[in-house]
């Protein structure tokens, strides 16, 4: 290849920048390999710089997190690519080589300091998908308060090229000309981090998502009740009144065949527990009904916290829903089967509901494997070839998996997976030598 | 003293500045002489918020840093390296706890909380004055780790250290391997035996030069520091003579009798004076009971070429850089009655369900010389208890039953199995089972929390009585050929001796308390000791396996570079103050205080690589000569002053 | 809250411990257990380290009282952790006696990791005997 010398190499990279990939990357670095750090998104963090406090221990997710994400940034054996992409990954020999784009965000990275004043300027405005649609962003923008890197970029589909935030930044980052960037590399261990995808709550569709307004998924609940919450309180989307009867749906798309997903999500019984305490002090006067069919505490302080709960006057309900009308205020009419009485079809009024969505895989990244198949379980998930005694190793032989990306888990189960896999990855590069 | 001092008072989005007026206390941090620079900030820990404190720093030449924002315990590192990066002294750094001490203590009054906060740091500052710059104490670490048990977790962890070249040490109390994980037989995880895990895992360890097993072993005392332990362990001996023929071994077992109640099963058949665990245990070597075995009987002439009575205790001393724990649970006991356990032999715990099952030799499920037809499951028995020690679920039990019956109806067509639940917790992809087992034509019942089934035993056969939340509270009555308790995990009977040696903190539910739930599972307060496996909680093989990798690669990356830094936070002699009566020398527990010639008189020294910085010696001093680096006479009574300072 | 009002509240002084009690305080104000917030801590690496010329220090410049969160039997330090702060305890009491201050004005329980709640308790009623100590104005014996 004239290529050659241009092959950027690594010990390992490590694909998603989630708690698991971060965890990970940091445990190898303080070994001493050197690691690629590769994430699709704008920034590193995964799912948990999203949320709002974390259970059992009602523990600022923010807070826990951001170390982990600037420890990381700053660890000299670390290289992080984020907006970045694996195009293809193929096994040379005992190593791997690939490459990966590194899109363009329009804005360079190195001097933008992150100072808002192209949002200010921006005439354009859409949704923003990471407060998950309740509130708008610019065409230009920070992606989140504690993105990190914090360093603006340009949403081109909606950009209108007016050249505005151009003129107003004053480190000049702007640069509507910036190319994709190819990057190859050769490392020799990879570990897939890539975390989950949500369950589609509009696939439910006796459940109204999309079309009832004051029905909404739990990502949108978790966002309303983080630190830096966008309405600095819980409102119904409707009218913007504070809810004060307010339904949990839970295994909404897990533990169902009718939507291809049989198995349990195993954490959200646990965050819908929760986001109730946390309603409960957001909104004193509320309150709170789960719907559930078993409610799942089954980690170390889980029952614990669900017994507090109980005390705490949510009402739990053990009850499967079959559907949900709107009526014409907004409010909802809850039918279900009132499980621990015979079975009986009820219903029930509430003023905004929650649906407790699942997670689902993504294993989108087996298909850049070449050479060899990244193979998957009956679930779709990334398979763990010897799940009891190797938990990490998958069917190639140098690729390992670490957090959600093999299995629905919590962060402290995320956290003992990541370690895991470093161990194993280490070992196994180890035993090449 | 300080001249410059830089002040951040953090938001935390909202968790701090919802209930302390933060410009309020900006206000009046900005007054106080010597801070320059008083600012609030959305999130202190955030990467641009770092860089802000850093440039500040350099900009302004600070010499001393305060945040007020979250505990220490999560962040104090954190700024430390900001200060660091900029060119500043990380004990220069002083840390104030507004938030859980602040603003989540004080909700209830807002007020209160903003009085605090200000006085909090008022303290701080107070700190910062004083405060002097401290380069961190560098010892080495040795690149070996020992490792307390050697069930699942512990022996996945030995292998794991010792295939990346540190040495291991792998205690074992027990005279076999394998922990509980061999008792749980054919019917373990995915169908496939606990024991030939455990076979899979003992040939890796084997091979390895790198790990010395210990069995029969006990730890006693550990002492030193991190990187530099000294574990004191007893090696008890196994009374067989090393060069033992294994076929004469097994002559000398035929001729014996089985006498004592066997543990390794659970009490439910008895065992010999001379015994292995089970038939292929290991290492394929046996033990001598010597409680139980007639010393005075011939045997001891007759195959003096296998057994030495004479063998005895061993103590040895283990230097090691780090500690595993991975001690493993007990499985929960009924009281006597609970269920109306031991009152008929029917009843029987989970543990020993798996047991009869395993040593149930014939085609169809015999147990007592019964026929088993109709199995009744009750959950949850010594978990998820309303109040007292057991309130945790003990996470695996649901998952467990549902494979172990669904596996043995498999094997037995006929066998009917009921199952009387509170909540069925087949988390994540373990659901499967729990419709299978449904499909199959298993029969569920739901009891609610305050309203368990009740066990009766009448002539001797057991009726249990449930009202069927499921079916309108009906009342049902079955009357099984066996009752199983699906008894959960409780901490282990000895683990408060384990605790009591290493000082790892033990929580509500009586197990081994992780630093940190979230970010650090594996790790505990004390540096260098690690937990693994179920002895921090309740788990599952596969998440055992888990914590048992993330401990060892935990424990490898902090030896591995053969070099520790410790906390120069240490006690310090005032040598002219000293007068050398020698009050401290007994009370300091790591015996870090040492005798020195000092201009023709004795006096005392600390001995800086043993010190940990407790300041237990502080107070005995009768001439107030010993004092703490960072918690001085002038730091404290200055912080108490501040914290009194209201206008 | 104006000063006067501030200055009516009796204000308690608690020395917690690192790597214990001082997590049970946190994990109060995490499970917000509300506590009267006149109670101050400073952290030391061990309750055996309080020297009692502290004690005496606060207590004569102001403090209502002293609360010691001892390690107790979970002193990663050492076993005899609650005698050694038990001892501290009776001879601040000695040299309080010799001052005249009430010795119910220094107050010692051992704080677990997770004791939260027997935190609470303690300062709660720690906090309502002052105040009562307060009112009569007789702080001092
Ligand atoms: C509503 C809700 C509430 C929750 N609350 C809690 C809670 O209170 N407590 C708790 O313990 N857990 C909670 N969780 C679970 C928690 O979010 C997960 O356990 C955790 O985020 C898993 O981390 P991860 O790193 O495996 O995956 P993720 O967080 O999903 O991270 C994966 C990362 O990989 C990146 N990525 C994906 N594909 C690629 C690719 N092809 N190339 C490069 N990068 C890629 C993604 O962009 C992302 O950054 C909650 C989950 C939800 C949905
Ligand atoms: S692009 Fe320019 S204006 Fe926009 S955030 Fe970056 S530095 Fe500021
Ligand atoms: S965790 Fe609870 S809500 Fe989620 S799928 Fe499982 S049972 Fe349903």
């Amino acid at each position: 290849m004239d290529n050659q010398d241009k092959v950027q190499k690594f010990d390992v990279m490590v694909i998603g920048g989630g708690i698991a990939g971060e965890e990970a990357a940091l445990n190898l670095a303080k070994m001493g390999f050197k690691i690629i750090l590769v994430e699709k998104d704008y920034s590193i963090g995964g799912k948990m710089v999203h949320l709002s406090k974390v259970f059992p221990t009602l523990d600022c997710s923010a807070c826990i997190t951001t170390p982990k994400m600037s420890e990381t940034t700053r660890e000299p054996n670390i290289t992080i690519k984020t907006y970045s992409e694996i195009k293809e990954i193929e096994k040379s020999g005992n190593h791997f080589i690939g490459k990966i784009i590194k899109k363009p965000r329009f804005v360079d990275e190195d001097t933008c300091t992150g100072c808002q004043l192209c949002e200010d300027v921006c005439p354009v405005s859409v949704d923003d998908q990471y407060q998950y649609d309740l509130v708008g962003r610019k065409a230009i923008y920070i992606p989140f308060a504690i993105a990190l890197p914090k360093v603006a970029a340009i949403d081109l589909d909606n950009c209108i090229l007016c050249g505005a935030c151009e003129k107003v930044c004053p480190a000049n980052s702007i640069d509507f000309t910036e190319k994709p960037e190819e990057i190859l590399f050769e490392v020799t261990s990879v570990l897939i981090a890539t975390g989950f995808n949500l369950f589609d709550a509009g696939k439910k569709v006796e459940y109204g998502y999309g079309r009832y307004k004051n029905v909404i998924h739990a990502m949108q609940m978790e966002r309303q009740l983080v630190p830096t919450r966008p309405f600095n309180t819980v409102l119904r989307p409707k009218d913007g009144k504070s809810p004060d009867n307010i339904a949990y749906v839970l295994c909404t798309g897990s533990r169902d065949k009718s939507v291809g997903n049989p198995i349990c999500s195993q954490i959200c019984c646990m965050y819908s527990i929760k986001q109730a305490q946390l309603l409960m002090g957001a909104l004193p006067m509320a309150d709170v009904t789960i719907y559930y069919i078993d409610i799942r505490a089954y980690g170390k302080g889980f029952q614990e916290f669900y017994q507090q709960t109980k005390d705490m006057d949510v009402e739990f309900v053990k009850g499967k829903i079959a559907k949900i009308e709107e009526k014409e205020d907004g409010n909802l009419e809850l039918f279900y089967e009132d499980i621990e009485n015979g079975g009986k079809v009820k219903t029930a009024e509430h003023d905004m509901v929650v649906l407790a969505v699942g997670l689902l895989p993504n294993n989108e990244i087996a298909s850049v494997f070449k050479d060899e198949e990244l193979e998957l379980d009956p679930f779709n998930y990334i398979k763990q070839k010897d799940k009891l005694i190797n938990p990490a190793l998958t069917s190639i032989d140098g690729v390992f998996v670490a957090g959600t990306a093999a299995s629905p888990m919590d962060i402290p189960d995320t956290i003992l997976s990541a370690g895991a896999a470093s161990a194993e990855v280490a070992g196994y590069i180890r035993s090449l030598k | 003293m300080k001249e410059k001092i830089g002040v951040y008072i953090c938001h935390c989005g909202s968790n701090i500045s919802d209930y302390v007026d933060v410009d309020k206390v900006r206000d009046e941090i900005e007054k106080i002489n010597g801070v320059v620079l008083s600012k609030t900030t959305m999130f202190a820990c955030a990467d641009s918020t770092q860089r802000e404190i850093k440039e500040d720093i350099e900009k302004n030449k600070l010499d001393g840093l305060v945040v007020a924002s979250c505990s220490p315990t999560l962040h104090l590192p954190t700024f430390r390296n900001v200060a660091l990066r900029a060119g500043l002294n990380p004990y220069n750094y002083i840390q104030v706890n507004i938030r859980e001490q602040g603003s989540w203590a004080h909700s209830d009054d807002k007020v209160g909380a903003t009085d605090k906060a200000i006085q909090m740091i008022k303290a701080g500052i107070t700190k910062t004055f004083h405060s002097k710059a401290l380069e961190p104490i560098k010892i080495s670490a040795l690149n070996s780790v020992a490792i307390i048990g050697a069930g699942i977790a512990g022996l996945r962890a030995a292998r794991e250290l010792a295939e990346v070249g540190t040495k291991v040490y792998l205690i074992e109390k027990d005279s076999f391997v394998g922990g509980r994980v061999s008792q749980w037989g054919k019917m373990c995880s995915e169908r496939r035996a606990g024991e030939s895990l455990i076979r899979r895992l003992y040939k890796k360890v084997e091979e390895e030069d790198n790990i010395d097993l210990f069995l029969n072993t006990e730890i006693k005392k550990i002492s030193g520091n991190v990187g530099n332990f000294i574990l004191e362990v007893d090696v008890h001996p196994r009374y067989i003579k090393d060069n033992a023929k294994k076929e004469r071994l097994d002559k000398l077992i035929e001729e014996l009798d089985p006498v004592v109640n066997d543990e390794y099963n659970f009490n439910i058949v008895k065992r010999k004076a001379i015994y292995k665990n089970y038939e292929v245990a290991i290492p394929d070597i046996p033990v001598i009971d010597l409680g139980a075995f007639d010393q005075k009987s011939v045997l001891v002439e007759k195959y003096k070429d296998c057994i030495d009575l004479n063998q005895k205790t061993e103590k040895k001393e283990l230097n090691i850089g780090a500690v595993i724990v991975s001690t493993g649970f007990d499985p929960y006991e009924p009281e006597k009655g609970e269920y109306s356990y031991k009152e008929n032999e029917s009843i029987v715990t989970f543990q020993e369900f798996e047991r009869i099952i395993e040593l149930n030799h014939d085609k169809e499920f015999i147990y007592k010389g019964k026929n088993i037809k109709n199995i009744a499951y009750i959950y949850c028995v010594g978990s998820c208890a309303e109040s007292g020690e057991n309130q945790y679920c003990s996470r695996i039990c649901c998952t467990r039953t549902i494979a172990v019956s669904t596996h043995l109806k498999e094997d037995n067509p006929e066998i009917q199995n009921y199952h009387l639940y509170r909540q069925i917790r087949t988390y994540g992809k373990q659901e499967i089972m729990f419709d299978d087992a449904l499909k199959g034509g298993d029969i569920f019942m739901k009891f609610d929390d305050d309203d368990p089934p009740i066990v009766k035993v009448d002539n001797g056969k057991t009726i249990v009585t449930i009202n069927d939340l499921l079916t309108d509270k009906e009342t049902i009555e079955l009357e099984p050929d066996l009752t199983v308790l699906v008894t959960g995990m409780k901490s282990r009977k000895d683990s408060k001796d384990i605790s009591k040696i290493l000082k790892i903190p033990v929580g509500r539910d009586k197990f081994f308390n992780e630093a940190h739930p979230k970010l650090r599972p594996v790790e505990t307060v004390i540096d260098g000791v690690f937990i693994a496996g179920a002895c921090q909680g309740p788990k599952s093989i596969s998440e055992s396996i888990k914590s048992a990798l993330s401990a060892a690669s935990k424990a490898y990356s902090l030896i591995n570079k053969g070099e520790i830094e410790l906390e120069p936070t240490l006690a310090k002699i005032d040598s002219k103050v000293c007068d050398g009566c020698g009050e401290c020398f007994d009370v300091c527990p790591f015996n870090a205080i040492i005798k020195v010639e000092n201009q023709d008189k004795i006096i005392a020294e600390i001995n800086e690589s043993s010190c940990k910085g407790c300041g237990i010696c502080t107070p005995v001093c009768a001439v107030d000569a010993i004092d703490i680096i960072g918690y001085t006479n002038n730091e404290i009574k200055g912080m108490i002053d501040s914290l009194l300072d209201v206008e | 809250m104006s000063n006067k009002e501030l200055k009516a509240k009796p204000k308690i002084l608690v020395f917690s411990t690192e790597k214990i009690s001082d997590l049970a305080i946190d994990m109060a104000g995490l499970l917000k257990m509300y506590y009267p917030a006149t109670a101050y801590t400073i952290v030391l690496p061990c309750s055996s380290g309080v020297k009692p010329q502290w004690i005496l220090h606060a207590l004569k410049k102001g403090f209502d009282g002293v609360f010691i969160a001892a390690d107790g039997t979970d002193c990663p330090y050492s076993e005899k952790c609650t005698k050694w702060t038990g001892d501290i305890v009776s001879k601040t009491h000695l040299m309080m006696k010799e001052e005249k201050i009430l010795p119910s004005r220094l107050k010692m329980a051992a704080i677990c990791s997770v004791c939260s709640e027997a935190f609470v308790k303690h300062i709660k009623t720690f906090y309502s005997e002052l105040s009562k100590l307060k009112e009569e104005g007789s702080n001092n014996g």
